[in-house]
């Protein structure tokens, strides 16, 4: 058989279904995943706003307060006397000796950064801000989290582009070392 | 004029459903249709149509138009989704048929007749050769975009092609000769 009538066959098949395709079932069926994902982004793009102000207001007070007094760990006052010798003149001395005992420290671990934005615009510089969130945050990247402890709050970083939105966020807690 | 499919697939992306609906209804056919040819089951077709919009949905970032058309991008995903389901269920074996001359298929045969049996000849092609022949000659796509929906060189679409065609050449005049006998 030649290649032509061979060709003739396949538009013969070709044309006889033309009109076949997927049933109506497959359009709702996929509209109501279309609709359902565009509720998730919603969302998503409403914590992410949350997770920024949340940011910024931190930054804000960070930024407003005074620093600290320096406090110390530990301090013991002690008196000493000193050796007199016949020539010079008594004098007392009063010295303060601060001595600090070893502490444990607490250390940073921290998760990946997950991203906020999807896709995210080229990142050039910003800003990285530890602000707190409730737990429920971890859940928002997929990180799991007790029911119990949803209502806790945790330590995050959140790095903030030049533009003022969040890129991405991380979440750290502390271990003594 | 009609908005294109990569306008439709960036509105569809930023949320639009219009345009999610415009786009699935022009081209869930032809997705269909590849996924019918390849499989020869109605079944595994829808099935794989509703997989290939849906990957669509959830990573439809992924397409890049430098590699070629949307279309393409589309057969692509359903080619695998294809290959993976015939692949557990085997759908259609390979027919193992002698080969005999014969030039007179379409005078001997009835239409419907002949379109049945080149449905099953079709189907009885190894993958490679079915599925060049089905989006060259059923789907009418060009070599360019077969090539992008397969990830191979134009050549090695032609030369499938030739090679599946002839195939089939073989397989139709078997059954004309069995059909005379």
């Amino acid at each position: 058989m030649s290649e032509e009538r061979v060709i003739e066959a396949l538009q013969a098949l070709s044309e006889q279904d033309a009109s076949r395709e997927a049933s109506p079932d497959v359009e709702t069926r996929l509209r109501v995943q279309f609709q359902s994902r565009r509720r998730r982004r919603a969302w998503r793009r409403g914590t992410v706003w949350g997770v920024a102000a949340a940011a910024m207001i931190v930054f804000l007070v960070v930024a407003n307060r005074k620093p600290p007094a320096p406090t110390l760990v530990h301090e013991v006052a002690t008196q000493a006397i000193a050796v007199q010798p016949e020539a010079v003149p008594a004098v007392a001395v009063k010295t303060t000796k601060r001595v600090r005992k070893p502490v444990m420290h607490p250390q940073e671990v921290v998760t990946d950064f997950f991203p906020l934005m999807d896709p995210a615009p080229p990142f050039e510089r910003g800003q990285l801000l530890r602000v707190e969130l409730p737990a429920s945050a971890m859940q928002m990247v997929g990180l799991p989290v007790r029911e119990d402890r949803l209502a806790d709050t945790v330590q995050a970083d959140v790095l903030v582009g030049e533009e003022g939105l969040p890129r991405a966020i991380r979440f750290v807690s502390f271990e003594l070392k | 004029m009609s908005e294109s499919d990569e306008k439709l697939l960036g509105r569809m992306l930023e949320g639009d459903e219009e345009a999610f609906t415009t786009l699935y209804r022009r081209r869930q056919g032809p997705v269909y249709r590849f996924a019918l040819h390849m499989s020869g089951s109605a079944a595994i077709a829808e099935d794989v149509t509703q997989e290939v919009f849906l990957a669509l949905i959830e990573n439809g970032r992924r397409f890049d138009g430098s590699r070629g058309p949307l279309l393409s991008f589309l057969y692509g995903i359903a080619r695998n989704r294809v290959l993976r389901r015939i692949g557990k269920e085997r759908a259609g074996e390979p027919v193992s048929e002698e080969y005999a001359g014969g030039e007179n298929l379409l005078d001997d045969l009835t239409r419907r007749e002949t379109v049945e049996q080149v449905r099953r000849a079709v189907l009885s092609l190894p993958e490679a050769y079915r599925e060049a022949v089905v989006l060259c000659d059923l789907q009418n796509a060009s070599y360019e975009d077969v090539a992008a929906a397969l990830e191979c060189p134009v050549g090695t679409v032609r030369s499938r092609l030739s090679r599946g065609r002839a195939m089939l050449a073989q397989k139709l005049a078997a059954h004309v000769m069995r059909s005379v006998s």
